[in-house]
């Protein structure tokens, strides 16, 4: 039974991190968080007005630690309160998930107008419809990365058998799933597209940095089509990132061939290949690619 | 179970650690445009990111002992800071079509000299993108994260250990686990926090020049440990006494 609870626990965890982390990369890009907010913040200073959904509440991982523990801390006190059958569990952080977003469309509204307010000087207007158009498809996103990591700690609680509390799992899993989505989604929306219109192939140069594109394919560039281009290959690699973590993690502690040694046996060997990758990667870029000349 | 005086020993180390790992893995908020070296976040809480994950992983072994518990967590901050260099440089393989190459060593400035990369040899100069110091995570700081990430690693779950110790005589078990989770936690975020003065946003990790002024990381590091570890000591000794429960 102890097995095949882990086998489950392994899957869904794997499975529901995936899933967050496509989830918080669109909610980060959508509401231009993290670090490439500071484009977006420069961009009124060298005369490009523009409309997007301008909301850094923190950096991406504290930001996300908070809605997930939030809603893992609710939904912890209302399955205390009602049971822990999977049903409850579920109800129980939906309802969790649900009271973290008012908390992040509350931070996101004021975050936003006051970010817009202090570029006055630089004639950047508060356009309601940039606020309001992709309020809701933000909050949608951090609704399901809270839902799915407030899943993913009572996995880890009860499946996988952390012996840490639900709240205090997904507070460590809302500052892995920010510092993962912060250093891998966001160089696809930092990096291309935000800078569309320059040439694929290069990173962006630090004297042309502000200048962004406010222009899209019609009219105005919002924050609503962000996540529609980001999610086919920023969202889907911070998600494999993440799942990919959770799940070796908990891979590695199926084994027993070495006794209590057997996962960091496990992870060690993992690390290695990992790295053999990087290295192949960097061959086969540096070939594909090469140097940069000067035309 | 460890005396509490070591404990409180072992808690200075494992802040002093935390904090110098900070300078060996590389990290840019300005990679986020593809214009620097290392991943695309601050310093600070990249390094938090995988070292909370090693004191996730060392969770699992907290009955088997404080060697098993400081590998675990070392191994599982290797693991994360590795599979997010992977990812970062897939992403900017793919998504921006610039291969991995170290700003620092292209320019000649790198802690060890030369403009070529110090495990594999490639050359790096004439690889960054005109106009930029370099982008994505070549070989080298890879390797400097993962030994970065070790040592973030085994203090996270060295801090952990101690304060698991320390609260256990006077808490029921499925408490002092968490306890310890939120304190090392608590320990590991003021550590890395204080290295991002002397980095100041961006470090390529052992082969950026700012690796020489580790000293000063070390030091804040210390003192600040040392006061944080007297705290708890106290605190954990009037909880054992039964002065505060």
């Amino acid at each position: 039974m102890a097995a095949i609870s882990l086998l489950l626990g392994t899957a869904l965890a794997g499975f529901l991190a995936f899933l967050a982390g496509v989830f918080e990369d669109s909610e980060s890009n959508a509401g231009s968080a993290s670090n490439p907010n500071s484009q977006v913040q420069l961009a009124p200073q060298i005369g490009n007005r523009h409309r997007y959904f301008n909301k850094a509440i923190s950096g991406e991982p504290p930001a996300n630690a908070l809605w997930a523990t939030t809603a893992a801390t609710i939904a912890y006190l209302l399955t205390a309160h009602f049971g822990g059958d999977a049903f409850s569990v579920l109800v129980a952080s939906i309802i969790g998930a649900a009271a973290s977003t008012l908390l992040l469309c509350a931070y996101g509204v004021l975050s936003h107008i006051s970010r817009i307010a202090s570029m006055k000087n630089f004639e950047q207007t508060l356009y309601w419809d940039s606020l309001l158009t992709p309020l809701p498809l933000d909050a949608a996103f951090g609704f399901l990365t809270a839902l799915m990591l407030t899943l993913l700690a009572f996995s880890a609680h009860s499946l996988l058998g952390n012996p840490f509390s639900v709240p205090l799992l997904a507070f460590f899993f809302g500052i892995t799933i920010g510092a993962i989505g912060s250093s891998t989604g966001d160089i696809y929306y930092g990096a291309e597209r935000l800078y569309q219109h320059y040439i694929f192939g290069s990173g962006i140069p630090i004297s042309v940095q502000g200048d962004i594109d406010v222009k899209g394919e019609y009219g105005y560039r919002n924050s609503v089509d962000t996540p529609y281009f980001t999610m086919r290959f920023g969202g889907l690699v911070t998600g494999l990132a993440f799942g990919i973590l959770i799940f070796l993690d908990a891979w590695s502690r199926l084994f027993t061939f070495a006794g209590v040694w057997t996962s960091v046996i496990v992870v060690s060997v993992l690390v290695l290949i990992i790295l053999i990758f990087i290295y192949l990667l960097e061959v086969y870029t540096r070939k594909r690619y090469g140097r940069y000349t000067e035309d | 179970m460890v005396d509490p005086l070591i404990a409180t020993i072992m808690i200075i180390a494992g802040g002093v650690l935390v904090g110098v790992c900070v300078h060996f893995i590389p990290a840019s908020a300005t990679g986020a445009m593809a214009a620097a070296t290392g991943i695309a976040t601050g310093p600070s809480m990249l390094s938090a990111g995988a070292g909370l994950t090693g004191i996730y992983a060392a969770a699992y072994s907290i009955d088997s002992g404080l060697a098993l518990v400081i590998v675990s967590g070392a191994v599982g901050s290797a693991l994360m800071l590795l599979i997010t260099i992977l990812c970062g440089n897939i992403m900017l393989a793919f998504g921006i079509g610039a291969p991995p190459v170290s700003g620092q060593t292209a320019s000649g400035k790198s802690t060890f000299g030369g403009t070529k990369d110090i495990i594999t040899g490639f050359e790096q100069e004439g690889y960054a993108s005109p106009g930029t110091d370099g982008h994505g995570m070549p070989f080298q700081t890879a390797v400097s994260g993962g030994f970065g990430a070790l040592m973030g690693g085994a203090g996270g779950a060295l801090v952990f250990y101690a304060v698991y110790s320390m609260t256990l005589p006077a808490i029921s078990t499925e408490n002092v686990v968490t306890l310890a989770g939120i304190v090392a936690a608590g320990v590991f975020l003021i550590n890395s926090v204080l290295p991002a003065y002397v980095l100041v946003g961006k470090t390529e990790g052992m082969f950026d020049m700012k690796i020489r002024s580790m000293h000063r990381t070390f030091i804040s590091c210390l003192v600040t440990s040392s006061i944080v570890a007297c705290v708890i000591y106290a605190v954990c000794e009037l909880a054992v006494s039964e002065v505060i429960v």
